[in-house]
């Protein structure tokens, strides 16, 4: 993985520094929390409903073991010893004290860490594909360009205070869009062109939120050495054309609609026709610079393990059968296996995580995964390099943590905000929600039954639970004061991405889990066989089943 | 929770220094506690109560007033959301006592 040089190292300590000075005078009250609030948010801090919430930055979800025992520490020594994996591949800490929280920011930055570009009108933490580095499918690694763009775009002068807040994501996988790329400011897909060689197809414009929209391709290659150049250019036209005057209308994703994708791309080509040959084009001697950090681990050379993965899949331990069919995926490298470690066990909001679990999830990587894990948007975590030989051995110690869930992708890996609980912004809460569909459909024999569905519920119409996307999608409203759920379905995230259609009229919340029950029974009827998904089912037969199923004649 | 329209005003903020729910006492003092929080019976003397806590902002951040219905001296928020400010969130915390 990436590690800081001096340079790095030092920006980061003296912001560090720097937020210290800002936090003393406001806690002497020789600056007033207007002027406080912008140095705060370009921090990372936030100010919740009961407490200052604190996003910690986890480029592209990849994380150290050294890393996360200090996130653990973190945990412990300035929270109520639990973090929150949140949907964008990074940690939330809900409650820090705000004396505390120059500490806990210098605590980060000796492993490497920071909260920078977590918060305001720049641009984010970069993502990609979770899978990166270890998928069979992919044509090349992304994190390197993940990591590139993260370089271009740290404490970038010129896109510190842009119309609104901006995210980029990165997929090498071409044929599965594991990143959500299309609902993305920028996607970058790694892609090759018709002489084999990769470079990039760029997609610009989408987006969740208020208007969601699946970003168009407005460009189908672009050669590597142009990718920053390029970049830049479609924030400059961002940054000069995009509305200011309405929050709601300033996303990149309104400029596009309102100019349309082609006058869009016009204006971009135009601005980087001026700037492509000058200083950022990326030479291959700074990509291979980069992409030393990420060169693949040095794997053993060992036998194919597909037929031992399905073997697995039958084991007469049917927990440990469930968990490998649901949860394990086949790595590129024979012999190794990658194992996704569900944050949704029962009891417990989606991806919150406990101090004590990140120490030996920390511990279980080194002896499993080679050091390293990744934070997915999915709001689990992922052991990348597992050899297939120790599946079992990982697997009963996950057990004993609580994190062996066998829901990947199933109906109770639920992608879930914060919601009313936490969330200033929020209408409705949507953990309870979560927690309580969780219970209703405990028995994994059912959810394997229903087989790939996923359920995304936001608090409000900012879709940080991604509801938009979901299979089934539960959106918070507030109706007089009082908490009620929209649903949506035919939602996806991926190369075959679609916004979900509001199905009708919203519930209680004592309501919500007996409509998600009937809209799974309904499905069961409908569908034409096991092997037809919910979503190829909705696809097929349209809202109107669904509809009749749950509000019948009314 | 309802159609019905507030019988009175309450002021809160967010503490300076750990965001912490607070209420306006009736003496201008701050309470992490709702039962303690005075409540003005018209929306202007409320909001010149927001106005006088402005002026406190080394102490709480943010201050605002919402509606309330007061009965039989209990203080009961209109909404959700300030049913949560003033309880706490409604989901497990892992250490609740830091």
């Amino acid at each position: 993985m990436y590690r800081y040089d001096n340079y790095d190292q030092q920006i980061v300590d003296e912001r560090v520094a720097q937020f210290r000075g800002h936090v003393a005078r406001r806690l002497e009250g020789k600056i007033t929390e207007e002027e406080f609030k912008p140095m705060r948010l370009q921090n990372g801090l936030y100010m919740q409903l009961h407490a200052y919430m604190l996003r910690v930055a986890i480029p592209y979800g990849l994380l150290s073991t050294k890393q996360l025992r200090m996130l653990a520490h973190i945990a412990r020594k300035y929270d109520k010893g639990y973090g929150h994996w949140s949907t964008r591949q990074n940690l939330q800490y809900n409650w820090p004290k705000l004396q505390e929280v120059p500490d806990l920011l210098a605590d980060l930055a000796s492993v490497e860490m920071h909260a920078i570009q977590t918060s305001g009108n720049c641009i984010r933490n970069v993502t990609a594909d979770h899978l990166a580095g270890a998928a069979r499918d992919e044509i090349e690694d992304p994190r390197p360009v993940a990591e590139i763009i993260r370089q271009w775009s740290t404490f970038h002068p010129e896109f510190a205070f842009l119309p609104r807040k901006f995210k980029i994501a990165v997929t090498g996988a071409p044929d599965c869009d594991r990143a959500a790329v299309r609902f993305h400011d920028i996607g970058v897909r790694i892609v090759k062109n018709a002489l084999g060689e990769n470079g990039f197809e760029i997609l610009a414009g989408g987006g969740l939120g208020r208007t969601p929209i699946v970003a168009p391709v407005i460009r189908d290659f672009l050669p590597r050495e142009h990718l920053l150049s390029y970049l830049e250019a479609i924030l400059r036209v961002y940054n000069l054309e995009g509305r200011r005057d309405n929050p709601y209308k300033a996303r990149i994703k309104i400029l596009v609609g309102a100019l349309g994708r082609d006058k869009f791309a016009e204006l971009v080509e135009a601005e980087w026709q001026q700037i492509k040959d000058g200083g950022l084009k990326l030479t291959q001697q700074e990509i291979d610079r980069v992409s030393k950090f990420f060169e693949p681990p040095v794997w053993e050379k060992l036998p194919d393990s597909d037929a031992k993965v399905e073997a697995a899949k039958l084991s007469s331990n049917r927990d440990f059968a469930r968990w490998v069919s649901n949860n394990v995926i086949k790595h590129k490298a024979p012999g190794y296996s990658i194992a996704m470690i569900s944050v949704k066990e029962k009891g417990r909001p989606p991806g919150d995580m406990s101090d004590t679990q990140m120490d030996v999830v920390a511990d279980l990587a080194d002896k499993f995964s080679m050091g390293e894990l990744v934070v997915t948007h999915t709001q689990n975590l992922v052991f990348q390099h597992v050899k297939t030989t120790d599946l079992f051995a990982l697997w009963e110690q996950l057990v004993k943590l609580d994190l062996a869930t066998a829901n990947a992708g199933l109906l109770t890996d639920i992608i879930c905000c914060p919601g009313l609980d936490f969330c200033a912004l929020a209408n409705a809460r949507s953990i309870p929600v979560a927690m309580a569909i969780r219970d209703r459909f405990d028995d994994i024999d059912y959810l394997s039954d229903l087989g790939e569905l996923s359920v995304k519920i936001s608090g409000c119409i900012n879709a940080c639970g991604h509801h938009h996307v979901g299979n089934i999608g539960i959106l918070g409203i507030d109706k007089q004061g009082v908490e009620h759920y929209q649903i949506s379905l035919g939602g996806s995230p991926g190369n075959d991405a679609s916004v979900g259609k509001i199905l009708g009229r919203a519930f209680p919340q004592e309501k919500i889990v007996d409509a998600i029950d009937t809209l799974l029974k309904a499905y069961l009827t409908l569908r034409t066989s096991d092997d037809e998904r919910f979503l190829d089912t909705y696809r097929r037969v349209g809202e109107q089943p669904f509809k009749d199923a749950v509000y019948g004649d009314h | 929770m309802s159609f019905l329209k507030p019988s009175h005003f309450v002021v809160s903020a967010g503490y300076t220094d750990d965001g912490a729910v607070a209420y306006l006492r009736a003496d201008g003092s701050w309470s992490g506690n709702l039962a303690d929080a005075a409540a003005w019976p018209t929306e202007a003397e409320a909001e010149d109560k927001v106005a006088q806590a402005k002026k406190q902002e080394r102490l709480v951040c943010d201050p605002y007033l919402f509606g309330v219905r007061v009965d039989g001296g209990v203080v009961d928020p209109m909404t959700a959301r300030e049913a949560i400010r003033a309880k706490g969130p409604t989901t497990p915390i892992r250490r609740p006592d830091r």
